[in-house]
């Protein structure tokens, strides 16, 4: 954790369910669950702006405040709406500190490879998050990929992680690679051809239909 | 499109491939020219730059009798192909461009669809 652990205020949901889940969130707040550590789950609810913009900022762990009760807390899952973007409930569990966890963080790209910059190359981002396991203290909010230096591709073994931290996937998984335009056009354009050709085939079709049924 | 499509997609409903995405917000049967119309609208727009990913294929069989035939004598050869697409449904994906060209992109991919889409990024992830 490059800053410090957000501390956010939670109270306990005394009714659950669906019917009333919903209603908390038309009030702005947003329904979660706490767990772990040997602890009967708790039913929480957190204010649904301050905790969204905290995950998109990249946190992963948080201080609760439920009703003067403190605890340290992971974020385990998300569920998400019928749509699949806004978030609807949240997962969090207790942890210590220096408890060994695996967690995905976010992989920001930075710098321009000098093969990207030759006609019909095209960067391909591989991965967007990385999966890396270390204390829940030193959990980064981003692992930053330096692509200055890269040829052809770029793997896990080849980013800067400090220390205490260590990727899951193994050293040779690509996080991002370059690609020719050229030689995918040249397959794709056949099939391009095709299409284009079918069209009039299909409007010449649909213009005899008419005919024989005046006929 | 026979019957109704019931409910909302669960499975293929978020940016998965690329960094933004064309989401369907309607049913339909979305035939194999509507999607192939989009992506070369897209291509033809974005030229050498990005890549799209199609998150639909066209698995279903369509079928239809010919004009003036009785009914009856079995059932009729395949017309089209067709993907069943849900509201929530991810249709294209675009990685390699900034968020301006892949709006771009995918609002000419939109006027071939025969359903309301919206645009959307990458969602949060833990």
């Amino acid at each position: 954790m490059s800053k410090d652990t957000p501390t956010l205020a939670a109270s306990t949901r005394e009714r659950t369910g669906s019917r009333y889940a919903r209603r908390l969130r038309a009030a702005g707040q947003l329904p979660a669950v706490l767990y772990g550590h040997g602890m009967d789950p708790i039913s929480i609810a957190i204010n649904e702006t301050e905790i969204i913009r905290h995950l998109t900022e990249g946190a992963h762990v948080f201080e609760l405040d439920i009703e003067g009760r403190k605890e340290t807390c992971l974020v385990k899952d998300l569920q998400f709406g019928w749509l699949g973007d806004n978030v609807v409930h949240i997962d969090m569990t207790k942890v210590d500190l220096d408890e060994i966890v695996t967690v995905n963080v976010k992989l920001v790209f930075k710098g321009t490879p000098k093969g990207a910059s030759l006609v019909g190359a095209v960067l391909n981002q591989d991965l967007s998050e990385l999966e890396v396991s270390c204390k829940v203290r030193d959990i980064p909010e981003e692992v930053i990929v330096q692509m200055d230096e890269m040829e052809e591709s770029f793997n896990v073994g080849e980013l800067e992680l400090p220390t205490e931290i260590k990727a899951v996937a193994p050293p040779e998984t690509v996080v991002c690679h370059i690609v020719f335009k050229a030689e995918e056009e040249e397959e794709e354009s056949g099939a391009e051809d095709g299409a284009e050709g079918a069209e009039p085939t299909a409007e010449g079709g649909g213009d005899g239909k008419p005919d024989g049924s005046e006929g | 499109m026979r019957g109704r499509l019931r409910g909302n997609a669960t499975r293929g409903n978020y940016v998965a491939y690329g960094e933004f995405g064309l989401q369907a917000l309607e049913p339909k049967w979305l035939t194999a020219r509507q999607i192939e119309a989009g992506r070369i609208a897209a291509q033809h727009f974005l030229r050498r730059q990005g890549k799209i990913y199609i998150r639909v294929f066209p698995d279903k069989p369509v079928s239809k009798k010919p004009l003036e035939t009785r009914m009856g004598k079995g059932k009729a050869e395949v017309d089209y192909w067709a993907a069943r697409v849900k509201p929530g449904t991810m249709l294209f994906e675009i990685a390699g461009v900034n968020e301006d060209m892949a709006k771009q992109a995918f609002s000419r991919i939109a006027m071939k669809m025969p359903v309301k889409c919206r645009f959307v990024g990458r969602r949060l992830s833990v």
